[in-house]
């Protein structure tokens, strides 16, 4: 993506050109520039005259050649570029078509293929900026359009070769977040060849899909298909493991950063831990497992599951009495050091894939659902542990309150999600999990149990996901469409049986007395997500999930160059869509790690030294760390870290000596395309 | 069902709960057997437990100091309900009394040595009509003809014939000895599992203050002096709970300290932390240096094949 310089604070009235830059032109020509006025099929031409443009533009100074063409982004159009440049001896070439994000890099390489400097061509963006937001004014439109031509005819004229800035590539990479999506990731890339560190929060790999019991709409077991892949990431050669650790600080740029990395305390060493769990067995203590949602315990030395990679088994020191049973257990393996401390790493790579996942909404707060007061209202998760065969009721669903099995079950959709006081946001997998367990009741109780699916929308997109829901229709799962704002869940305080109200999109109440309700909570971004995409400079949308560079396009790019996203932490997705966006990261990630040099845009502040009074303005104003100052000699002056600048022109801003200029986004060049636009405006 | 986590405070009990949907742990302070004093909080290997002083009123008996078990911290390990020298403690799960520290070792039990011998109980004998302190002996006579007597008072009926059936509530016991001298000689034998030392320096003591002696449960184990002033104690009923050191209103005053803990044995860290902060530092490393040598005298008779001294 070309980096635009943040647009200047025009109230301060254009700076004084201090230091004009020297007129760069190739050849000791002055500028000939080459204006090319597209027609976007009719997305301009149909509001805008392009043949008035093109002659408009060929009668400002220092404009020799200018046309109207049809796509000038196609492979014919570029080649009369090339032939015009040739013909013309262009030395500056300005595109009048639509906007330098989607289109600049395509029009900077046929430039080069005439052997012109890609940094000579200028782009006039006349569809976003009139075309398109002035249909119905032709004549306005294309007086316009004029405007635009002329400012950047005129910044044309100013503009300077650059070179790209060439960066070394550290052939590693990072995947934050150890869920399926990064487990792909880090397969992918570690199969390519490409040595990885995994960084989990938690003791295991796995993340949720680790938890399931079964998978839709093939009702695979969870652990099952995802064991192995956990396994092979435990065993792969190139991927290095670091669970129970936390990102610290995020340093560098694309293809160098520096992270800094802590591995919390188990009191176990890994490297002597074999997982066999005597250990577990001599603990006296016990504590809620969140890995079963807290429907059961685990030890206070223990793995939270017995799938768990890696399988090294950690002691909670919140619990733990320190009787030193597992020492004894542990013998002559000498696993356990409760004298362990937290171990801070500098990790360097080249890429990070951030995979940190979703948590889940607490529906406490939701009084109607009765989450928390009533003992037979269950979340999704806590639903998924007790219907799990290896979960801690060994697969029975059986009720809170009196340990029986209940004859029959409400589950409740959009519990959080759908919900403008909440989420707005739809959660996205939470239908189909429900498709899942409403099927799974089913067809293990048969007749012995009501299912009730109250939902609103239905949303079976995707492979074979339509079909389970006919499936599930057909084994007598009973689905009532109730308005999302009308729901109520109440409890008999005899019995604790619970009765389900709502009304239908007509208004007519409905009713189903259950002995047991699920809640399709909302998935929610991770906790601690804001934080980590602060140290690693990516943005968080108001949705808390972190945003891709561009929705449709690039749906595994961040804006910070070499941080790839891989599933739910960009936006939620069931398990296949994870695995694939998993993978496409690591193609991502993979396009830099394979390249022997990264070429940095040009567009980094330069610092004229001899100005710089070393104040240190700069440094606070760059929001990239990017901008510092040091001692050269005896004098204070800011240095620019080239990889780390994002071109975005605050220092030059801010700079109150006017000694930081953005390369071709200089106060000159800005300057002059003001004046162009205000003073002969009203001539034409 | 989402982990619940209760705790309750009535003026009979206060009660922690963990309730998982496989699972419940219950810890239940018994306010009424509770005397406040610092055993437990010493035990806990968690700090969960605090022993809060009550403000005194003016003209009325010093109130015993409040035990109060911290929800977040507490992990219903058990070690406190195994501790209590009065039982007050009682955790369960699943509304069972098993304790998993004991059962795996991690933490012994004290040593309740109480003998009863009813059969000398001698006829005629007049004793006190409350042989224990704490009312934990239930004294029944049996006829010949087999039929139970209940009896208030437990002055022997002169009928031959007559036996004397002896309940103690060992569960409760603090040890104190009291019985062994309420009763008739060699009726009941009774170890203390706590040793110690007990002082009090008058000179220190505020003028007419009788804190320790107000909270003290066992009757005997402090007692006025003779110009009833000052207080003093008994070291022969003392269980060294500590229940008077809990309240004593200034420093030095009242000197108590444990020595010794008798107990199952054990080989545990959480157990050496509980009985260094019970007794000392230094006593507990003569417990880990009496076990070591036991230990290996143990492997010298391996060897060897019989004991050497």
């Amino acid at each position: 993506m070309p980096r635009k310089a943040a647009q200047k604070d025009t109230k301060a009235g254009p700076r004084k050109g201090r230091h004009i830059a020297k007129k760069s032109s190739p050849k000791d020509e002055g500028p000939r520039i080459g204006v090319f006025v597209c027609e976007c099929g009719s997305n301009i031409s149909s509001v805008i005259n392009t043949v008035e443009i093109a002659s408009y533009a060929k009668k400002l100074s220092n404009v020799v050649y200018a046309t109207n063409t049809n796509y000038p982004c196609s492979s014919q159009g570029q080649k009369e570029i090339v032939k015009a440049i040739k013909d013309e001896k262009l030395n500056r070439v300005v595109v009048a078509g639509c906007s330098p994000r989607l289109y600049e890099p395509v029009f900077q390489r046929c430039v080069s293929q005439a052997d012109l400097n890609p940094w000579l061509f200028e782009m006039a963006n006349i569809r976003e900026f009139s075309s398109y937001c002035h249909k119905n004014d032709p004549k306005e439109a294309t007086r316009k359009a004029k405007d635009i031509v002329k400012m950047a005819v005129a910044k044309a004229r100013l503009l300077e070769p650059l070179k790209s800035i060439e960066m070394p590539i550290t052939k590693k990479a990072m995947v934050i977040g150890g869920g399926i999506a990064g487990i792909n990731a880090a397969l992918d890339l570690a199969d390519m060849g490409f040595k990885v560190y995994m960084v989990e929060k938690t003791e295991t790999i796995g993340g949720y899909m680790a938890l399931l019991d079964k998978t839709f709409p093939t009702l695979d077991c969870s652990i099952c298909i995802e064991g192995p892949k956990m396994v092979d990431v435990g065993r792969h050669p190139n991927i290095e493991i670091i669970s129970y650790a936390d990102v610290l600080k995020v340093e560098g740029s694309v293809g160098n950063f520096r992270v800094r990395v802590r591995k919390n305390p188990r009191y176990v060493i890994a490297a002597n831990c074999t997982g066999c769990g005597e250990c577990r067995e001599a603990c006296p203590i016990e504590y809620p497992n969140y890995a079963d949602m807290y429907l059961g315990v685990r030890k206070a030395i223990s793995a939270p599951f017995g799938q768990a990679v890696p399988l090294t088994h950690t002691i909670n020191k919140d619990y733990c009495i320190e009787c030193y049973k597992c020492v004894d257990a542990c013998g002559a393996r000498q696993a356990i050091n409760f004298d362990q401390k937290p171990e801070e790493v500098d990790i360097n790579v080249g890429a990070i894939i951030v995979s940190i996942g979703y948590d889940m909404y607490n529906p406490k707060d939701m009084e109607w659902t009765g989450y928390g007061k009533f003992a037979n209202v269950f979340t999704a998760l806590e639903f998924e542990r007790l219907i799990l065969a290896a979960g801690p009721t060994g697969g029975k669903v059986v009720r809170a309150s009196d340990g029986q099995k209940p004859h029959s079950i409400a589950f409740i959709q959009c519990v959080g999600s759908r919900d403008i006081n909440k989420y707005e946001y739809c959660s996205s997998f939470c239908c189909m999990y429900t498709l899942k367990h409403a099927v799974m009741l089913k067809e293990k109780y048969r007749e012995g149990i009501d299912v009730y699916v109250f939902y609103n929308d239905m949303r079976s997109n995707f492979k074979g996901y339509e079909e389970f829901f006919n499936r599930a229709q057909k084994s007598g799962v009973k689905f009532i469409r109730v308005k999302l704002d009308k729901r109520c869940i109440a409890e008999d305080p005899q019995t604790q049986n619970l009765t389900v109200t709502g009304e239908t999109e007509d208004g007519k109440p409905v009713q189903a007395n259950v002995e047991m309700v699920v809640l399709a909570n909302a998935a929610i971004p991770q906790v601690g997500a804001d934080k980590l995409a602060e140290l690693l400079g990516i943005p968080v949308g108001k949705d808390g999930f972190f945003i891709e560079c561009q929705p449709k396009i690039r749906p595994t790019d961040t804006e910070n160059p070499g941080i790839f996203l891989a599933g739910a932490c960009q936006g939620l997705k069931d398990i296949p869509y994870s695995v694939a966006h998993g993978s496409a990261a690591a193609a991502q990630a993979a396009a830099v790690l394979g390249k022997d040099k990264w070429l940095v845009e040009p567009l980094v502040a330069r610092v004229n030294e001899d100005l710089c009074s070393g104040c240190r303005i700069c440094e606070s104003a760059c929001g990239y760390h990017a901008i510092m100052v040091e001692k050269v000699g005896k004098r204070d002056v800011a240095k620019v870290a080239e990889g780390l600048c994002r071109g975005c022109g605050v220092c030059s801003s801010a700079c109150p000596m006017d000694a930081i200029t953005m390369p071709n986004y200089s106060d000159v060049q800005i300057v002059a395309q003001i004046k162009a636009v205000s003073t002969e405006a009203a001539k034409t | 069902m989402p982990l619940k986590t209760v705790k309750k405070d009535t003026a009979e009990a206060q009660t922690l709960e963990w309730i998982l949907q496989v699972q419940d742990y219950k810890l239940t302070l018994d306010k009424n057997r509770c005397v406040g004093c610092q055993i437990c909080s010493l035990a806990c290997p968690k700090e969960a437990i605090k022993v809060q002083k009550q403000p005194k009123i003016q003209g009325q008996k010093a109130k015993k100091a409040k035990i109060d078990v911290e929800l977040a911290k507490c992990n219903f390990c058990g070690i406190c309900d195994v501790t209590c020298p009065y039982g007050a403690i009682r955790v369960t799960m699943n509304g069972e009394h098993l304790l998993s520290v004991v059962e795996k070792k991690s933490f012994p039990q004290l040593i309740r040595d109480i003998k009863v011998n009813p059969e000398n109980h001698a006829p005629g004998f007049v004793g006190t009509s409350r042989p224990c302190p704490i009312d934990l002996i239930k004294l029944t006579f049996i006829t010949p003809e087999g039929k139970p007597i209940e009896k208030t008072s437990v002055s022997v009926p002169a009928e031959v014939g007559f036996r004397a059936k002896i309940d103690v509530d060992k569960e409760h016991c603090p040890c104190c000895r009291v019985c062994e001298f309420t009763m008739p000689p060699g009726v009941m034998h009774v170890r203390k599992f706590i040793s110690g030392r007990i002082s009090i320096h008058p000179e220190r003591c505020p003028e007419g203050c009788t804190d320790c002696l107000d909270v003290c449960p066992i009757t005997g184990a402090l007692y006025l002096s003779d110009d009833r002033r000052k207080v003093n104690a008994n070291e022969i009923f003392c269980v060294y709970c500590g229940a008077c050191k809990a309240v004593c209103p200034v420093d030095g005053a009242l000197e108590l300290s444990r020595t010794a803990v008798n107990h199952t044995p054990v080989h545990s860290g959480t157990w050496n932390k509980a009985l260094e902060r019970l007794t000392s530092p230094t006593e507990m490393t003569k417990e880990l240096k009496t076990k070591s040598s036991f230990r290996a005298r143990e492997s010298v008779k391996r060897r060897v094949g019989r004991a050497v001294e």
